[in-house]
C-alpha cells in the first residue's frame, strides 16, 4: 500500500475535498496541519517549492493542488 | 437531444438544476465541481436561513440537492468550451456544446451559469511567484504568513475579508487600493481601520512582484505624484476583482463592456432566443448567491414557459 501524506490549512477547501475523497476510496494517509506545525511547513516546502495547499506526497511522488485525476490514476485500483 | 443544458454548477447552476428536474425538464449539467466561487470561503454569514456556514459545507449540501433529484444528467468533471446554432441558426433548431474533454451535447435550450473567475494582476513577478508568495485564497493561505509581512491589493469586501483573515496571523498587513475610497461593507472596514497592525496605502498599485525563490517584496507606485518605492513583504494578497465566464458564448450572446452577458431581468433571456443566462456571468447589479439562485428559478420557470408553448 502506498504511503499518503497530505500538508493542509484547517479552512482550505480543496484540502477537504481532498480528504473526502481519501474516505469514500478507503486511502489511508497521514496529516499535517502546516497553519500550526512550522516544521510540516518547511517540509512541505522543501518538497513542492510552493506554499500552497494541498501538498499531498504519495510514495515521494509530489502534488500540488487537488488532482484527482491524478490522485485516482496513483491509489484507486482499477477495476 | 436534451431539452435544456446548463452550464455551472455554482448556486445557480444548481438551483437551475433543482428546478429543471422537478418539471421533468430533459437536462443535463455540465460544471467542473460543485459550490461555486464561495466555496472556498472560509465562512460565510449571508447565506439565508443560515447564521453561518463553510463555504465547504455550502458546495457540499448544494451538489447533495442535485444529486438527490432523479431526473437529471451530471457531467462533474469538464468545462464548456463552445456553443453553437444548429442548423446555421434555423429557429427551434436547438445548440450544439462542445466540452473541453472533446464531448458533445445537443440541446433546445442553454442556461449559461458559469460565474467569474479572478482578476489577476497582470504585472512582472506575478505568475512566477504564483505558490511562492502570490495568493489568491486567502482563507485557504493566510494560516501560512504567520508572524510575516503581507499585502492585500484591492478595495472590495473580498480585500477587507482577506485582510481580517491575516489579522491572527501577520504580523504586519498592508492594504494597497488604487484608489482613496474603500468599497466593501462598513462592517468589516471598521474592523480593519481600528487595528494596529493594518496600514492602508491609498492611491497605491502594484508595479512588479520581486523576490529570489519566494517573494521578498513589491514595486509600488503613487498613481497620483508618480513616486514609486520598495516594499519589502512576504506575501500578496491578490482581491482585485472578477472577470465573467463568457467567452465561450461571446459570438452568440450580446455582452457589455466588461464582458458580462446582457439579461433581461424579468426573464433572465439573453440577447439569443433559447440562451438564458443568470448570476456573476450577466449584468446583473448585485452579485450574491442567494441572488443567483432567485434568478436561476426565475430563468426555469420562463424555459419551462417556452417549453410548454412549442
Amino acid at each position: 500500500m502506498k504511503k499518503v501524506t497530505i500538508y493542509s490549512t484547517p479552512t482550505c477547501f480543496y484540502c477537504h475535498a481532498a480528504k473526502d475523497f481519501f474516505a469514500e476510496n478507503n486511502i489511508a494517509y497521514e496529516e499535517h496541519n502546516v497553519a500550526a506545525d512550522t516544521k510540516a511547513r518547511e517540509e512541505m516546502f522543501a518538497k513542492s517549492h510552493q506554499m500552497g495547499v494541498p501538498v499531498i506526497d504519495v510514495d515521494g511522488e509530489i502534488i500540488v493542488g487537488f488532482d484527482k485525476k491524478m490522485l485516482t490514476d496513483l491509489l484507486v485500483p482499477v477495476k | 437531444m436534451y431539452d435544456l443544458i446548463i452550464i455551472g454548477g455554482g448556486p445557480g447552476g444548481v438551483a437551475a438544476g433543482v428546478y429543471a428536474a422537478r418539471k421533468k425538464i430533459k437536462t443535463l449539467i455540465i460544471t467542473d465541481g460543485f459550490g461555486g466561487q464561495s466555496a472556498v470561503s472560509g465562512e460565510i454569514q449571508n447565506w439565508i436561513g443560515t447564521e453561518s456556514i463553510s463555504g465547504y459545507d455550502l458546495a457540499k449540501s448544494l451538489e447533495a440537492h442535485l444529486r438527490a433529484q432523479t431526473d437529471i444528467d451530471i457531467v462533474d468533471d469538464d468545462l464548456v468550451a463552445g456553443v453553437q446554432k444548429k442548423d446555421n441558426g434555423l429557429p427551434g433548431a436547438g445548440f450544439s456544446v462542445a466540452t473541453r474533454n472533446g464531448k458533445r451535447y445537443e440541446t433546445k435550450y442553454v442556461l449559461v451559469v458559469s460565474g467569474s473567475r479572478r482578476k489577476k494582476l497582470g504585472v512582472p513577478g506575478e505568475k512566477e511567484f504564483d505558490g511562492k508568495g502570490v495568493v489568491y485564497c486567502s482563507t485557504c493561505d493566510a494560516p501560512l504568513f504567520a508572524g510575516k509581512t503581507v499585502a492585500v491589493v484591492g478595495g472590495g469586501n473580498s480585500a477587507l475579508e482577506s485582510v481580517v483573515d491575516s489579522l491572527p496571523y501577520a504580523a504586519k498587513i498592508y492594504l494597497i487600493i488604487r484608489s482613496e475610497v474603500l468599497r466593501g461593507d462598513p462592517v468589516t472596514q471598521d474592523k480593519i481601520k481600528n487595528d494596529p497592525k493594518v496600514t492602508i496605502l491609498w492611491n497605491t498599485m502594484i508595479e512588479e512582484v520581486k523576490g529570489k525563490e519566494m517573494v521578498s517584496g513589491v514595486r509600488i507606485k503613487d498613481v497620483k505624484t508618480g513616486e514609486e518605492k520598495e516594499l519589502p513583504l512576504d506575501g500578496v494578497f491578490v482581491e482585485i476583482g472578477l472577470l465573467p465566464n463568457s467567452d465561450f458564448a461571446k459570438d452568440l450572446v450580446k455582452l457589455e463592456e466588461h464582458g458580462h452577458i446582457m439579461v433581461d431581468t424579468k426573464t433572465m433571456a439573453t440577447s439569443c432566443p433559447g440562451i438564458w443566462a443568470v448570476g456573476d456571468v450577466t449584468d446583473v447589479l448585485y452579485r450574491q448567491n442567494n441572488i443567483s439562485v432567485g434568478d436561476a428559478v426565475k430563468a426555469v420557470l420562463n424555459i419551462y414557459d417556452h417549453i410548454k408553448k412549442s
